[in-house]
This record gives structure tokens, C-alpha cells and sequence, in this order.
């Protein structure tokens, strides 16, 4: 919106940015400010005096500009859209301008055409840097004084405003005008309005709502002697500043009064509509229009449309139809200026993706909640545009309005100001608020009844009345406090604790959090195992998402982990990550289950840290039991028991020898494993990739509290020990056994010093050494205990493994 | 001999001793003056006997005093020759002091972790209790709870992104309240991704009587192109305080001290008026800007963390909408509060001088060990 043509409504000697400065902080949000006419010395109002054709072609012709003192210049044109006496912008040669094919700026050189110097040149809008019409030369309003220098004839501040959609009354230049107007202090002025009588000929034109729900107010003007001609150069000028074309007079006026008022009106040939009647009424079963985009539509019984008695016409509000439109020989004009149910619009707009459309002008607005009070301000508006600019002759008037809209009273009390702001506000300057915004309103000793002015349809409660206040007196009214009070009591969040400190312990261990997209690539899920079979359950799929890549929720960390791998390994030769994070898991009629889950993941080279410093540590990968050592050290940490069921199951997508999950609760509850060197393939990792998943809700059921050790008042003994067995023994079931069998002599601790396999051991066999460590609580052990409970443990190796005790 | 002679003695064992050149010459002068049997001294008291007894005590005195001198000598020497000896072992063991270090491997939090954790502590400070909700919601608390009904225009800024299923409340077994009211109906609801952590207003007030102070920290969706301020997936922090007598003075004082204590110094704090549905009346806050201190310019020129405007826009606010309290089963007449909502990236691309918003969720190992 151009701030010239703001002061027409408010008068303020205030400048423009802080006409717009203030404007924001009071509520109607400036996107951007622009500005136009940075045009030099060199770019001038000019009067074409004469034309006559270019002597060596036809689609050429020579334009003499008088720019003022006597000052002439010819110039070379290519446009046919100029007449002797016009007014138009005309830059000398050295001004610079935009190329009108390019876009780029530059500056203005003489450059002969077919044989004839042009003196500089007359400039179409995108030549100005003023829209994109290339079409013919911008026409200046000619009452323009000829030689004044352009910029301080058109130069303007553009201001961009973003209007919340509570408030389709600002959205019109009037309306912030209004706004202004308020925070300003300064007087409004009103544009001039046609004073119409309502009474019209039916035989003429009829008007008819059939759903007044869905159309609450219908009014219509008819005009004759409508003279199709253009709109006044600076009616024009303001519509392609607010990004519009202009086309002829009457859509002109019409576009106009919207853009002034906030209302959109549309005007239909009088002679072409059947029946002579428009009237508002739902769509027909597979009824049809083309819409003025050319489309031939399917109408939905939903669909409100403006019709006459035989045919529709036009989506209500949104798109008017081919058939009815204004052309060059419309003499007589029916004017439409309604009001329509804001959500039907809105469906109707939606249903038929016009939201990008021309119309879309027209139905934001009456997807808004606007005002039926706007319909006779804006009909008289454009009607006496149309009779300045058109010559038309207004024949009459009707308003149909069944069901007039009350407007609230709101009632609060002076004091629910201060008790929503916590600020000191003054009851005069309260009232001195309202009245500035055009609020009505009654005093009752302590109480306020107010009547907002009908168009702001957003005010309904006393808390919008305190806004308003808040917002005329200003925010900065408000002041800083720390709230007092009963702090509320807060509860224990066990899942989340856990998570956070699982968490800490991760990121203790040295291993770079993640945090991936939750919406990923359904193909992923194909990529986890080796013949594409799923690792997870059917994953919940968008309706609309934004792209394939993001399409489903994602069941499953694991993706994300090889995904966040796969492209890291590209630039560093080894990854240690882990991400904590829900997946999703659908529910039959439910929202789906967040499943938060721990995620690790290690690949590729281990040691050392620091890539290629090998000076202390030697190269080495990730292996089995770094993975193992990470989860185990995590159960530490967190101080975790085991899961009631230890049974080892195979791990889909994980090496089928070096892989196990432990189920708890009927779910998976901790899978790790090295990954299937044939999904490492797709994925273009390492060999060495390995992972664990666990999910932390399970974790909550093993959870033990810390159980203190006061450190031990009597010293330790040690044995070494190592015997050889099958190769098949696992070392869990030999320590288990060493356990049980030394755990009465006060066995504290079984470390692993060895695992031997060779000559010595024999073929098919392996040999542990073992340290172990006994204590009393009670005394010091002699050696003879020791030696006691060694001889047990032997035999209970011997008995169980066929062990062969090996001398240490 | 005589009582001088040994003088003269201790002089000479005390200059050979301390120039003995180790341990093997010390022991030898050891032996040669000061040892039992054949020491010098040892040697010169055999003598004793036959001197005449006069001379006797003197001589007896002067053989110890230059014993005692001897054997103070050989300790003093013992001492140098071992402390050289230590030395030399110290100089020895000398390593570049340059060389790089065996590196420790160091984890570190996503960049959003931290600054949630950071969100959460300041808040928990002022009272208010971290909690968290489903990301995969109802459009029931999405919108119609916030006063934002089907086909409402307010919609419009959520792009929203809708999952391929619906479901009825009903089995929603936490939905208590107004959720049981709309449960009750039995009726289908549309399944979202929450496109703001808002929902959580109502799923809190309807399992909480007041006073109520919570911060939600979480993950929202939008059906959004990326760019480098724009993201499809990205995370919030929610406010809610509900008691008797909270104002907007209030909320203002809350955030304003929010900014104080994760930005530094003495921040300043400007509210604008907003429009949000679910409160009235509503704010946008912006601090000014800790980069440049409010001016609006650095050294550099423009101030690149709030573009020259001087303020940075935090968060969207206001006093909770009476008829979001009522649908909760609050009475409006007795209760009031304030909430406020805001980007967690936003936060931490200012604390950490990220410049592209997609670098959180690309997980590029380069940038994450950099913040």
C-alpha cells in the first residue's frame, strides 16, 4: 500500500516510516517497507506534443516530448499506445533505467533505430522499475505538472502489510487508514460516496438469495450508458502498485474500491444475464461453469454460486464465469456487492485450487470473517467511481439483508484492564482509546458497555476490549513483574529422566548425539535387511507429505542411524553416534504409540581419535566388543539389572553369527550386533558397522536404586586359574559356574585374564585363565579357605565342562 | 702423632672426599679414613695406649673431632653425589613437551538437546515443570480446542501435515476433560502432526488443576519447503501459567527473564501486539539484540544476528482465551494465565551462530563437533 495513498484518509504530517513503524506496534504488521522513484535528475514528466511516423518502419514511430521550459526532445518508440497531449514519463539519454527485456538496470544510451537517433526515451511501467507491464507507455495523469521531475511525482512508499485473519476490516487501505487514524490521533476522512436510492425495477434487475445462510447480504446497483473506456492513470498506478493489472474501467473500479475499502464487488453485462435476476443459491447436482481462468468446472452442491434464472454465473466471492464478464461493448452494468459465509468460501476455494488464482484476491477476503456493513458503503463507492469515470447513469439500487447482523455490546469493568495487563491504565485514557478506534461505549459507574464500530467483526469478549486498549495506549505500558504466588507441585518423570541421563552417559562415552528427520523414505525400510523383508511394522504413512523422502513416520531408528552413517563415512573414515528418539508405531484407531528409543551405532575406524595421528595409537576398527562395551557400560551407568529373559534371538538385518535381541514384554527390547555386511553394501558403510537399539520404556522395568558398598574392612586373596575347554563352551556358562561354586568361600570377583587357542590347548579346544578374588566380611582368609575353595571350583569345572585344569 | 697431625688429617680426608668423582671413590676414602679396622683414624687411637698420659686426652679428643669431621664430609658428599645422580635421571627423562597428546574421545550434545536442556533449566527455575506430549496428535487439540475450528482461517499459517489415518478419541484413555467431551461423541477425529507444541495447553489444563507452570519442549511438523530458515521438521517450547491473578506484566517479566539468563546482560524487552486464536490479548516478544547490544550495527557493519533491526523476535504469546480455559473445566471468572511459544532452533542458531537451519537435522559430523 502506498503511503500517498493513505494521507488521502488520514491527515498527518508524520513521516512515512514512522507512519508504518507505529503502525506495527500497534498490531497491523509491516512485512516490508519499498520504495519506488529512486529515479534520478534525468527522468522527467513529458507531454507528447507530436507523433508521426518512423520514415524506414512501420512499427515504429517518432514522438516530440516537451519536458518543460521550452525543453523538446524526439524520441524513437516503438509503443502505439500514446496520443498528442498525453502525459508521460520521459528519460533523457544518461538516466537510468530498467531494460524492459531484461529486467537489469542501465543506463540509458542513444542508440540509432532503423536509421534515427532517439533523444532518450518515453518508459512503459517496467521500464520504471514499476511492474512487470511491458505492454505500452505508462500514462501519467495529466494533470501533472509537464518537466517536474519524476520521482517527486510518483516516488512512493510502498509499505507491505501482513493482516491477521481476524481482521479483514484492515485489510483496505481505508481500513488502515482507521488504524492510523486511532494511533495517530489524527482526523479520518472518508471517501466520497454515490448517495443511492433502493429502489429498483425487478423487469431491470432482480436480486435473489436463495441460502441465506450462506449468503447473508445481497445488494446491486444498475447502471446504462456505461462508456468502456480505461481507468484514470492514477487508478491505474495504484493497482499495479498493489500488484494488480489494470484492465478496463469497470473491473478497474471495482479492484479499486476492494483494495480501497476491503470489499469485493463484481460487475456483470446487464444485457447477457437470462431472467434478468443474479441470484445467490447452492450448486445443482453436476452442475458446470467455465470460470473466467477458462476452466470448465464441476460445481459441488456445497459450491454457492451467483447465477441468473438459468445458468450459473460465477463462484460466489471467489470467480466469475466466462459468459457474464464486462466486455468493450457492455453499455449496461449489474453490480454485485455481497457478503458470503466466510468457511463455505474458504471450502469452495479449496475444493477447486483457486487459491493462486486472480480471483484469490476477491475470496481472501471473503474467507474472512467481513463485515456485512461494508456491502452499501462499498456499492456507493464504486457506483460513484463508475459515474466520474464512466459517464454511467445509476438507475437504481436493492439490498436484500434479511437477517441483519447484531453487533455485541461488551460489558467488563474498568478494572478488568489492569487485571489482564497488570498495567496502570487511566479510565480516561482508556476511553480516550476506545473513541479514537470509533468504539462506542457507556459508563456504569464502574462498568463499561462498548459497541465496536460494525466492521471489526474480531471483538466479542472483554478481553478483545482490553487488547484494543492495550493496543491505542501502547505494549510498552505494560510492565515488567516476576510473577508471586503458589508455585504448583511438580511431578516425577521417570522416562524422561532415564533418557536424559542415558543420554549423558552416551555422550560420556564419547559418542556425537544426532537428532534426525522422523519423517523419512519408505525405500529406506527396503534397504535393512538383505532381501528387503521388514525389520519393523508397517510404518504410519502422510497424507500429504512434502516430499517421498518424507513420507512415512519411521518405525525404526535404525534407518536414520545408517542414513546420518552412510554420509559421514564419505569424509571421515569412522562414525560413533547415537540418536534417542521416539518411533511409531500405529494403533488400530488411536494415535500411534512414541516409542522412545536409544539408537548406537559405530562404524568404521575406532582408534585413533584423532584420524591418522598414529604417533600412540595404532590404527584399529570398531568391533564386536566396543558395541557390547557401550551398551554394557550404558547398563552400568544407569544402573540396570537384567531382563527376566536372557534368551538370545536371531536379529533381523544384523550379522547372523555376531547379532542377538532380548525380548521383555512381549516386544523387542535390546537388539545389538555388528550389521549384515550385505546391508553395509547398500548402504556403502564399513564392514565394521555395528549397533545397538534398546528401548528405554523397557529399561524403567529393570531399573535398580543405587545400593551403597561401604568399602571392605578385610584384605583380599587371589588365584590365577586356567583350564582348557571344548571350544563350544560358552564363557558365560563357565563363569556362572565358578560363581556358584565359589560364592560360599567369599568369591568376589571372576576376571577373564586370557583366552588361549593352540598347540597347548589341543585341536577344538580353548583354554581361559582366570584371576579370582576372594574376601571375607568377617576376618582375614588363610590360605587353607582358598585353597579349599579352589579345589571346589575345579571340580565343579571338571564335572560340568570336563575341564582340564592347566597348571597356571 | 700428634694432636695436630690428626687435624691435619681430617683436612686432607675432607678435600679427597669431596672431590670424589662416585660412589666407588667415596666408599674407598670410606675405608681409608674412617673404616673400624684400618682407617686412618681407627689407626691413629691404636696409638693412644703409647703416648704418655698427659697428652693422652687431648689426643683422644682430636681423633674424634676429625672423625666426626671425616664422616661429616663423607655424608655431605653421599648427599651431592645422589642428588647428582638424580638429576642426571630427571634430565634424562625429558620428553618434547610439544608433542600432541593421547586424545581422548570426546561426545557432545546435539546442538537442540543442549538448548532445550538450557530452556528447561531457566524455566525450572522460575517454577515451571518440564513435560512433554504426543507429536502425533488430534486435530481436536491441534486446533478445535484453540479455537481454531475446521475451515478457520487461522489454519492457513500451519500448513499442516496429516497423516494417512484416523481414529476416535475414545480409546484416547488420557483424554480427560474437554477431550472426554469430544471423545464422547463417538466421532472419528483427523490425525496430524502437531504443527506447534499449543496441543499441550489443553492436554496439561485438563490434567491439572492450578496453579499451573509447565514448559514443553518438542518436536513440531509443518508441510514446508526447506531452506535455510525453514525447516518441514523442527522443535518448540511451550509455556502455560494458570492462576488467579497472572497478567501480562506477568508473562512479560517470565520471558524478560528467560532473555536475561540465556542471552547475558541486561536485555531489553518489546511486546507488539499479535494475533493468535487460543489467546487474548496476544504479543509477539522480541529482545534486543545481544549481538549488538540494541544498535543494530557491529563493527562489521550491519548486525548480522538480528539483520540491523536491533530486536530479535523470540516468541508468540498472550493471555490464555477465556474459552480455552472453559472448555477445560476452568471457571474464567476465578483463573487466568499467560502462554508463549517459540523456536528452539531459533535459540540455538543465536547462541551458536548457526547460519543455516538445516544443518540441525542433516547431522554432518563437521558441523556437529563444532557447536
Amino acid at each position: 500500500m502506498p503511503i500517498s495513498w493513505l494521507r488521502e484518509y488520514v491527515e498527518t504530517a508524520v513521516p512515512p516510516d514512522e507512519v508504518a513503524e507505529r503502525l506495527h506496534m500497534a498490531g497491523t504488521e509491516v512485512d516490508h517497507i519499498e520504495r519506488t522513484g529512486a529515479w534520478g535528475d534525468k527522468v522527467h514528466v513529458g507531454r507528447i506534443e507530436a507523433l508521426e511516423k518512423h520514415p524506414n518502419a512501420d512499427k515504429l514511430q517518432l514522438a516530440t516530448v516537451g519536458y518543460g521550459d521550452g525543453r523538446r526532445k524526439t524520441v524513437v518508440t516503438g509503443a502505439f499506445n500514446i496520443s498528442v497531449g498525453d502525459v508521460v514519463p520521459y528519460a533523457e539519454t544518461g538516466a537510468e533505467i530498467v531494460d524492459g527485456h531484461t529486467g537489469e538496470r542501465t543506463v540509458l544510451r542513444p542508440r540509432p533505430m532503423r536509421g534515427i537517433v532517439s533523444e532518450g526515451m518515453v518508459l512503459s511501467a517496467k521500464e520504471l522499475g514499476l511492474g512487470d507491464d511491458h505492454e505500452g507507455i505508462l500514462l501519467l495523469d495529466k494533470a501533472l505538472r509537464v518537466g517536474a521531475p519524476l520521482r517527486d511525482v510518483l516516488g512512493e512508499t510502498i509499505v507491505q502489510f501482513e493482516i491477521a485473519p481476524n481482521r479483514p476490516d484492515a485489510l483496505s487501505v481505508l481500513g488502515i487508514a482507521r488504524e492510523a487514524s486511532a494511533i495517530l490521533a489524527a482526523p479520518l476522512r472518508q471517501p466520497a460516496l454515490e448517495p443511492l436510492t433502493y429502489r429498483l425495477d425487478p423487469a431491470l434487475l432482480s436480486v435473489r438469495i436463495e441460502d441465506p445462510d450462506a449468503c447473508p447480504r445481497f445488494a446491486a446497483a444498475y447502471l446504462t450508458d456505461v462508456a468502456i473506456g480505461e481507468s484514470p492513470a492514477w487508478m491505474q498506478q495504484r493497482l499495479r502498485a498493489a500488484g494488480m493489472r489494470p484492465i478496463d474501467a469497470v473491473v478497474d473500479i471495482t479492484n479499486y474500491v476492494m483494495l480501497e475499502l476491503g470489499q469485493p464487488l463484481h460487475a456483470y453485462d446487464a444485457e447477457r444475464l437470462r431472467g434478468r435476476a443474479l441470484v445467490a443459491r447452492l450448486a445443482r447436482h453436476n452442475e458446470t461453469l467455465r470460470t473466467l481462468d477458462g476452466v470448465d468446472r464441476i460445481l459441488r452442491p456445497s459450491d454457492l454460486l451467483i447465477a441468473d434464472e438459468e445458468r450459473p454465473l460465477g463462484l460466489a466471492g471467489i470467480m466469475g464465469g466466462e459468459d457474464s464478464e464486462i466486455r468493450a461493448t457492455t453499455t449496461t452494468v449489474a453490480l454485485e456487492c455481497a457478503s458470503f459465509e466466510p468457511r463455505r468460501v474458504r471450502r469452495t476455494t479449496e475444493a477447486h485450487a483457486l487459491h493462486g488464482s486472480s480471483g484469490s484476491a476477491a475470496a481472501r477476503r471473503f474467507g474472512l470473517d467481513l463485515s456485512p456493513d461494508l456491502v452499501p458503503i462499498a456499492l456507493a463507492r464504486a457506483v460513484h467511481l463508475l459515474r466520474e469515470h464512466t459517464g454511467a447513469r445509476v438507475v437504481g439500487a436493492t439490498d436484500v439483508y434479511p437477517r441483519p447482523r447484531q453487533v455485541p455490546n461488551v460489558r467488563l469493568r474498568f478494572s478488568d484492564i489492569g487485571r489482564v495487563l497488570g498495567a496502570d491504565v487511566g479510565r480516561e485514557e482508556a476511553v480516550d482509546a476506545l473513541r479514537r478506534l470509533g468504539f462506542a461505549h457507556a459508563e456504569l459507574g464502574d462498568q463499561l458497555v462498548v459497541t465496536p464500530p460494525a466492521i471489526r467483526t474480531d471483538i466479542a469478549i472483554p478481553e478483545d476490549i482490553v487488547e484494543e486498549v492495550a493496543r491505542i495506549v501502547g505494549y510498552d505500558r505494560i510492565p515488567v513483574r516476576v510473577p508471586t504466588g503458589v508455585l504448583p507441585l511438580h511431578e516425577r518423570h521417570p522416562l524422561e529422566q532415564l533418557r536424559e541421563r542415558a543420554r549423558d552417559a552416551l555422550v560420556g562415552f564419547g559418542l556425537q548425539e544426532t537428532i534426525s528427520y522422523a519423517l523419512i523414505d519408505p525405500a529406506w525400510l527396503e534397504r535393512l535387511t538383505p532381501d528387503g523383508s521388514p525389520i519393523a511394522p508397517e510404518p504410519l504413512p502422510l497424507a500429504n507429505p512434502t516430499s517421498a523422502a518424507q513420507s512415512i513416520l519411521r518405525p525404526t531408528l535404525r534407518a536414520s542411524l545408517l542414513d546420518t552413517a552412510s554420509r559421514n563415512v564419505k569424509h571421515r573414515r569412522g562414525v560413533a553416534i547415537f540418536e534417542i528418539d521416539p518411533v511409531y508405531l500405529a494403533r488400530r484407531g488411536d494415535l500411534p504409540e512414541e516409542r522412545w528409543t536409544i539408537g548406537i551405532l559405530v562404524a568404521g575406524q575406532a582408534e585413533p581419535v584423532r584420524e591418522n595421528e598414529t604417533w600412540l595409537t595404532a590404527e584399529r576398527d570398531w568391533d564386536w566388543h566396543d558395541i557390547l562395551g557401550l551398551a554394557r557400560g550404558l547398563a552400568d551407568a544407569l544402573g540396570l539389572g537384567q531382563f527376566d529373559d536372557q534368551t538370545r534371538r536371531p536379529a533381523a538385518g544384523l550379522h547372523p553369527a555376531r547379532s542377538y535381541g532380548i525380548e521383555h514384554r512381549g516386544r523387542v527390547a535390546f537388539t545389538i550386533g555388528q550389521l549384515d555386511p550385505r546391508v553395509a553394501a547398500m548402504w556403502e558403510l564399513p564392514q565394521t558397522t555395528y549397533l545397538a537399539e534398546i528401548d528405554l520404556a523397557s529399561l524403567l522395568d529393570v531399573q535398580r536404586p543405587p545400593q551403597a558398598v561401604t568399602p571392605p574392612r578385610f584384605p583380599a586373596a587371589w588365584r590365577d586359574l586356567a583350564f582348557v575347554v571344548d571350544e563350544a563352551v560358552a564363557w558365560a556358562g563357565v563363569m556362572h559356574e565358578i560363581e556358584a561354586a565359589g560364592q560360599k568361600a567369599g568369591l568376589e570377583q571372576v576376571a577373564l585374564r586370557d583366552v588361549y587357542r593352540g598347540p597347548q590347548a589341543g585341536e577344538g579346544k580353548k583354554s581361559f585363565a582366570v584371576r579370582l578374588t576372594f574376601r571375607s566380611a568377617t576376618g582375614t582368609l588363610s590360605d587353607a579357605d582358598v585353597d579349599k575353595a579352589i579345589a571346589r571350583i575345579e571340580g565343579r569345572l571338571r564335572h560340568r565342562f570336563g575341564a582340564a585344569v592347566r597348571a597356571p | 702423632m700428634r694432636a695436630e697431625d690428626l687435624s691435619e688429617l681430617a683436612g686432607r680426608a675432607e678435600a679427597e672426599i669431596a672431590a670424589a668423582p662416585d660412589e666407588a671413590a667415596l666408599d674407598a676414602l670410606r675405608v681409608r679414613y674412617a673404616g673400624r679396622r684400618e682407617g686412618e683414624i681407627t689407626k691413629a687411637m691404636k696409638r693412644l695406649p703409647a703416648l704418655p698420659a698427659g697428652e693422652r686426652p687431648a689426643f683422644g679428643a682430636a681423633a674424634n673431632a676429625a672423625r666426626e669431621r671425616i664422616e661429616a664430609a663423607l655424608e655431605r658428599r653421599t648427599a651431592a653425589l645422589r642428588d647428582a645422580a638424580l638429576q642426571r635421571d630427571l634430565a634424562a627423562a625429558a620428553v618434547d613437551l610439544t608433542l600432541p597428546p593421547r586424545r581422548v574421545r570426546i561426545g557432545r550434545y546435539h546442538p537442540i538437546t543442549r538448548t532445550i536442556r538450557e530452556i528447561s533449566r531457566i524455566f525450572a527455575g522460575m517454577g515451571f515443570e518440564a513435560v512433554e506430549g504426543p507429536e502425533v496428535e488430534w486435530d481436536y487439540y491441534a486446533f478445535e480446542a484453540l479455537n481454531i475450528p475446521a475451515d478457520h482461517p487461522a489454519r492457513d499459517k500451519f500448513s499442516t501435515l496429516w497423516v494417512q489415518a484416523e481414529g476416535s478419541m475414545e480409546v484416547a484413555l488420557a483424554a480427560t476433560g474437554a477431550g472426554r467431551a469430544r471423545a464422547a461423541t463417538g466421532q472419528p477425529d483427523r490425525i496430524l502432526l502437531r504443527p506447534h507444541t499449543s496441543p499441550m495447553q489443553i492436554r496439561v489444563m485438563e490434567q491439572r488443576r492450578p496453579p499451573v507452570r509447565v514448559i514443553v519442549p518438542g518436536r513440531c511438523f509443518r508441510f514446508e519447503a526447506t531452506d535455510p530458515t525453514h525447516e518441514s521438521v523442527f522443535f518448540q517450547y511451550e509455556g502455560l501459567a494458570i492462576d488467579e491473578q497472572l497478567t501480562m506484566a506477568d508473562l512479560k517479566g517470565v520471558l524478560y527473564s528467560f532473555a536475561r539468563q540465556l542471552f547475558g546482560g541486561e536485555r531489553k524487552v518489546r511486546f507488539r501486539p499479535d494475533y493468535f486464536p487460543f489467546t487474548e490479548p496476544s504479543a509477539e516478544i522480541a529482545f534486543d539484540c545481544f549481538a549488538c547490544d540494541g544498535t543494530g550495527v557491529t563493527n562489521e557493519g550491519k548486525c548480522r544476528t538480528c539483520a540491523g533491526s536491533a530486536w530479535i523476535e523470540a516468541a508468540g504469546c498472550g493471555m490464555v482465551h477465556p474459552d480455552a480455559l472453559r472448555r477445560v473445566g476452568y471457571d474464567p471468572s476465578k483463573y487466568q494465565g499467560f502462554a508463549f511459544g517459540g523456536g528452539v532452533e531459533r535459540l540455538a542458531m543465536l547462541l551458536t551462530g548457526t547460519v543455516d537451519i538445516r544443518l540441525f537435522h542433516q547431522n554432518d559430523l563437521r558441523y556437529l563437533e563444532s557447536v
